[in-house]
């Protein structure tokens, strides 16, 4: 199929009014959610999964990239306005962000975080249309042992740096590693931990899982802290983003748009590490490095820039590869399984409309966000007083309802709300959730590639390094081993 | 609490549970056929692979609290207690809550225990809008009911007593 007729297959799933309705739906719910502290754009996702069960394939994904899109951007306006970000990729925003607000230019910091993430964003969708296509027709070749070194590899990256700490990390993965044994045996159909209760034969519900994981912990820790939200909200002021403002930034922006790019196609890695360095570089080469982190507005713009430029890129790995680059991707990549659609490199083959589709809506999404985000702006008031308090409780009932109807089943509902304890007692205990996730989903890819290269070869391991590309992953894999492990020691032995 | 406590009692919860895997939970409910010859492809083999990467984590968990050489506590750890003084009975009473809403979905019906759950949860948070809380507590379920029973066509639970259209 060439390029013409993919884009003409493209167009004819998006080209009506209800599939851009949806993703602008997505983009409104995703910067309300962002805007509130407490509901981050990961819980969003979660929770707007089960409404898109009766929608068409192109539609609910539309409506879910537009949530995660806009969440990202709705977390820079608390970020800038309370001084808390509405998700963690926003922290760096605060640094120059809050500052700007406090001197009555909250206004004009917004406006630059805007047009700033609107930019990022459309560099990261290029850069996703671009590069997928490409990376997916190479990925055509792997078989099960390369597909089992890339799982390992991401695995390993996501455990090392989607926290604090390696082995916390590794520890969560591994819990991830293990859920997803649950269920009857991949090969021989053998009971695995199901307890002889048919509610676990076909393993636990990823959906109940997940938001149990994300969501209800934000519920008990409210019941910890009613209180913690509470936060004084800086007024906009009536200083203006100019476009004078917009060009001094702009080599700091493309900069950390392609900082965001680069960071959001390895898996794991994420939006935050993305900004910090995003805005370490900016700060590194400007003319007013002496003004960062005492409201620089080019110090807002190269932190959003950083963050919105993953958005994009981190769905190159999930429609190449097949494997989540962050734990929203994880998300979407459980939204496509329960539309009967397999990401990976057989989806540019087989649902190469789908793919188009997407890329179309994804570009229209930049223009989208710049109208959704300005009224945004000027309604964070409004959100940001919203009761806490009556919102949480309606969350409850939503993933009540939500994980319900995903099977029909009051099971899992019970998986979530112990799901929801284990993400609370990981969150006290400084255990990052997002490698248990993504590690319960490749669990069973990972697994099930490894037995099928045993099967292969005769059960002979030196097949998982049959060729460059299991070797290219295996060194990955080691390298990245020992950059974590060596900054760790670093960190234990300070430097005089 | 420090890096150090944080990872010793994991490294002690890590390591107990991949003994408890290894000793009891794989033997006795992960099953395999007889006829499997070959270790690597027994369904049991990717459980033991797990558990021991469990221990491997847990060992050096305990390892790096032990060769800590400081005790200092996280930066951002929560230094003022929670309002009031009874935080523990907030969650006490929330997983109550929980434990109540799966009695009640199949008896109640989604729709009337979720009012419930919703009301409850307000007053547990203390909510300063208990009006407002009310009234979001019927009306929430409702509008979820409409969308899921109507629009998505889900087979929500009616319960025993009061039918929903």
């Amino acid at each position: 199929m060439s390029l013409m007729d993919s884009l003409a297959a493209g167009f004819s799933l998006v080209g009506n009014f209800e599939a851009f309705f949806m993703l602008f739906i997505g983009l409104v719910v995703g910067v309300v959610a962002g805007a509130i502290p407490g509901l981050s754009a990961t819980m969003a996702v979660a929770l707007t999964l089960p409404f898109t069960f009766s929608m068409t394939p192109i539609n609910a994904i539309l409506l879910l990239l537009g949530v995660y899109k806009g969440g990202i951007f709705g977390g820079s306006i608390p970020a800038i306005l309370i001084k808390t970000p509405g998700t963690p990729a926003s922290s760096a925003t605060i640094l120059d962000g809050h500052p700007m607000a406090e001197r009555g230019e909250a206004g004009r910091a917004l406006g630059m975080a805007l047009y700033a993430s609107c930019t990022a964003d459309a560099v990261s969708n290029l850069a996703l249309i671009l590069f997928a296509g490409w990376l997916a027709s190479f990925a055509l070749n792997f078989g099960p042992p390369e597909f089992f070194a890339l799982i390992l590899f991401s695995l390993t990256i996501i455990a090392g740096v989607s926290g604090e700490s390696l082995l916390r990390g590794a520890l969560s993965a591994l819990a991830g590693l293990l859920l997803a044994t649950i269920g009857l045996d991949l090969v021989y159909g053998t009971n695995r931990f199901t307890f002889g209760d048919p509610n676990m034969m076909g393993g636990l519900n990823f959906i109940a899982v997940l938001i149990g994981l994300f969501a209800i912990p934000e519920i008990i820790a409210m019941a910890w802290n009613p209180v913690a939200h509470l936060g004084r909200t800086r007024a906009l002021g009536k200083s203006r983003c100019s476009f004078a403002d917009y060009a001094k930034s702009f080599k700091s922006i493309i900069r950390g748009s392609m900082i965001g790019v680069f960071l959001g196609s390895i898996p794991g890695i994420g939006a935050a590490p993305s900004a910090f360095l995003s805005y370490s570089e900016a700060r590194r080469t400007s003319k007013n490095k002496a003004n960062f982190g005492k409201g620089e507005i080019e110090g807002v713009a190269a932190s959003e820039a950083g963050n919105n430029g993953v958005a994009g890129a981190t769905l190159i790995p999930l429609l190449a590869l097949g494997v989540p680059g962050d734990v929203i991707t994880a998300i979407i990549i459980g939204a496509f399984m329960v539309h009967g659609l397999q990401p990976g490199p057989m989806m540019f083959v087989l649902n190469v409309d789908i793919i188009y589709g997407l890329f179309i809506g994804l570009i229209v999404s930049s223009v989208f966000l710049l109208v959704v985000g300005s009224v945004a702006i000027r309604g964070f008031k409004f959100v940001a007083d919203g009761p806490k308090r009556i919102l949480m409780p309606g969350v409850l009932v939503l993933c009540i309802y939500g994980v319900f109807a995903v099977n029909n089943n009051i099971f899992d509902v019970g998986v979530m709300f112990v799901m929801g304890w284990v993400g609370y007692i990981m969150m006290r205990n400084r255990i990052p959730a997002a490698p248990f996730l993504i590690a319960f989903i490749l669990g069973p890819l990972l697994e099930d590639n490894f037995r099928q290269s045993m099967l292969m070869s005769g059960s002979d391991p030196s097949i998982l390094f049959r060729g460059p590309i299991t070797w290219f992953f295996w060194v990955l894999t080691a390298i990245t081993v020992f950059a974590i492990t060596r900054s760790t020691l670093r960190k234990r032995v300070p430097l005089s | 609490m420090s890096q150090k406590s944080l990872h010793l009692r994991l490294g002690i919860v890590a390591s107990l549970f991949a003994l408890f895997l290894v000793l009891y939970a794989i033997p006795t409910f992960v099953f395999a056929p007889s006829n499997v010859g070959n270790i690597i492809l027994s369904p049991k083999f990717w459980p033991y692979v797990l558990a021991g990467l469990t221990a491997i984590i847990g060992v050096a968990l305990l390892f790096n609290a032990l060769t800590a050489a400081s005790d200092v506590p996280f930066e951002d750890e929560e230094t003022v207690h929670p309002e009031g003084s009874t935080p523990w009975m907030r969650l006490g009473a929330l997983a109550v809550i929980m434990v109540l809403v799966m009695f009640g979905l199949p008896r109640l019906g989604m729709v009337w225990t979720a009012m419930l759950a919703f009301a409850a949860c307000a007053f547990l948070f203390r909510t300063r809008h208990p009006i407002a809380a009310l009234v979001c507590a019927v009306i929430v379920p409702l509008l979820l009911y409409a969308f899921f029973a109507h629009v998505a066509g889900v087979a929500i639970p009616q319960g025993n007593f009061v039918r929903l259209p």
